[in-house]
């Protein structure tokens, strides 16, 4: 009960924080700025308008969820130690794991109150440019969301243990290899079959591939948006699985990052 | 309330991991109620030492306890309070608001919260309308305050601090000292780390000194100045030629006035003037300060 009081007062604090982030605002009304262009986008494109508004604004919340998961998640355990107001704090009778699971609640939140905003100017858009909002738009918000989920759990694993720098170039690594990695191993057994690839190296770059798929999360699951633009139905219990899917790699994540804070110094 | 024995820390730094012993075979005790000051120069190992009270820092090897609990549990450290050397807070909040995160996180909630951080911030003559304004805009005196008054709100059995006294004026050094001795009174044990030692002379019941990471000298502060023996500075009427001086004796660069190693050479010289004739106008005794001993013990250290 404790331990819960003590996330959710970390996780206060870290969204206090983040929301008086320069970074988060100039994010933001990129994102904004960006998601009113697909209005004009959509009428100068060649394809049907509101298939490019509905697609490209989609597009502009995964990728400025992603910059906040990434730039605002790994500064959030850096600062703390840069700053060394992480010795107060850990001074005091809280777990280094609250303190990992509150940051993590904390940027969760913001991500939310992002992606909320977001929705809300999407659905505006749409409404006001006649392009069918339906309500199975949300499934595709929905995944992004746990999308970022995953990725702020990423960079706070990176955060715990490197510099900013490198954290920020992992998470982006992990959040490419999330997303080709399925790719990756159907364009592998696909070369192996059309007999590309021979003997050993054929054995090999598969079994790197599956390596890979197995362990990176898998990112791309969570990209649905051209099945809901064009109304076509997810598979029953899709979103069921994929909330497990992502809650299963944010529990490994965080625990890892937890194990590996506490067996941190600080200096 | 701390016991350490036979405590070592090593650091590893750069790319081939070097080691380099910060706390070799460091063994005290502090009892419940005491102040306590540890001293040391600059990179001794004080903030290693109190760092791996308060749990920040894991140690290689020996016995470390908190009020009988190890500090790598959570929970030595509900007894603890603990201000860093410089504290560093989240500048985006004000002192107040900083005070409420800390003593939620100390689980004080409500009419009780509030009356503790105007306590805190009444013992440390904090309750200014500064307390209201951005940490950023504070200087380092009005930080420190802030500091040791996040580590006093949960009322703690232990309060542990690393230079309280640095970056203060004259004022704030006092105001400091005298919230120290409040809280002794009320019951508090303090462990702190200082440079000044005119103020650990003056408050402390026991004092550790560390140097090159290890305990040179343990004790009151009675014990240690006396284990390093008393001079005795005698004035007399006459002067005396430095050759008929008796042993242990020395001019201090006047022909009329001698310091006497012990009670030893002291003896010899009143002797000396007794049976020549020789007056004696003045005797006084000097025990060595707490800074000649320290010096002393760097000197050794780096030899």
């Amino acid at each position: 009960m404790q331990t819960l009081n003590h996330i959710g007062i970390i996780a206060l604090n870290t969204f206090r924080e983040s929301i008086r982030d320069k970074i988060l605002y100039n994010i933001g009304f990129l994102a904004i700025a960006l998601t009113l262009f697909s209005i004009v986008l959509g009428e100068w494109s060649v394809f049907d308008r509101s298939y490019v508004i509905k697609s490209t604004t989609l597009s502009v919340m995964s990728l400025s969820g992603l910059l906040i998961s990434i730039f605002v998640g790994i500064s959030l355990v850096q600062k703390e130690i840069q700053r060394r107001t992480v010795l107060t704090l850990l001074s005091k009778p809280i777990s280094r794991v609250a303190f990992i699971v509150g940051k993590y609640f904390g940027l969760l939140a913001v991500v939310i109150v992002h992606l909320s905003l977001l929705t809300c100017i999407y659905y505006c858009i749409l409404w006001v440019t006649n392009s069918g909002p339906t309500v199975s738009l949300l499934t595709a918000i929905y995944l992004i969301f746990c999308e970022m989920a995953v990725v702020i759990a990423v960079a706070l694993l990176f955060s715990s243990f490197s510099s900013t720098i490198l954290s920020a170039l992992f998470t982006l690594g992990v959040y490419f290899a999330g997303h080709l990695s399925d790719q990756l191993l159907e364009q592998v057994r696909f070369a192996s079959r059309m007999g590309e690839l021979h003997g050993a190296s054929s054995a090999i770059l598969e079994k790197a591939a599956v390596v890979i798929h197995a362990v990176f999360p898998g990112l791309y699951r969570f990209n649905v948006t051209n099945y809901v633009v064009h109304g076509v139905q997810l598979p029953d219990m899709y979103l069921f699985w994929n909330s497990v899917y992502a809650l299963g790699y944010i529990g490994v994540f965080l625990a890892v990052a937890s194990w590996w804070f506490s067996r941190r110094d600080f200096l | 309330m701390i016991e350490i024995e036979h405590l070592h820390k090593t650091y590893r730094s750069g790319f081939t991991m070097k080691p380099k012993l910060a706390l070799k075979d460091v063994s005290f005790n502090v009892e419940a109620g005491q102040v306590y000051g540890f001293i040391g120069p600059n990179g001794a190992g004080k903030s290693t030492t109190i760092k791996v009270l308060t749990g920040l820092l894991n140690f290689d090897s020996g016995k470390v306890l908190v009020n009988g609990i190890s500090p790598r549990n959570v929970k030595s450290r509900e007894y603890i309070g603990y201000s860093p050397e410089q504290p560093y807070f989240y500048d985006y909040l004000s002192g107040r608001e900083l005070l409420r995160f800390y003593g939620k996180l100390v689980g004080l909630k409500g009419a009780e919260l509030e009356s503790r951080i105007g306590w805190a911030l009444e013992l440390l003559h904090a309750n200014k309308d500064w307390i209201d304004r951005r940490l950023r805009s504070y200087s380092k005196g009005m930080m420190q305050r802030v500091g040791i008054a996040q580590a006093i709100l949960s009322k703690p059995k232990l309060l542990i601090l690393d230079e309280p006294m640095s970056g203060l004026d004259p004022m704030g050094r006092r105001d400091v000292r005298e919230a120290i001795q409040q809280l002794n009174r009320d019951g508090v044990t303090i462990f702190y780390s200082s440079h000044l030692l005119s103020d650990v002379e003056s408050i402390s019941h026991k004092v550790a000194m560390i140097v090159d990471g290890k305990i040179v000298r343990e004790g009151t502060v009675d014990e240690i100045t006396e284990s390093c023996g008393v001079e005795y500075h005698v004035r007399t009427r006459q002067a005396i030629l430095e050759a008929d001086l008796p042993r242990g004796v020395s001019l201090t660069g006047h022909p009329q006035e001698f310091i006497c190693s012990d009670d030893v050479a002291r003896d010899r010289l009143l002797g000396y003037c007794l049976s020549n004739g020789i007056a004696v106008e003045k005797m006084d005794h000097k025990r060595p300060s707490l800074e000649d001993i320290l010096t002393e013990e760097i000197a050794r250290a780096d030899a």
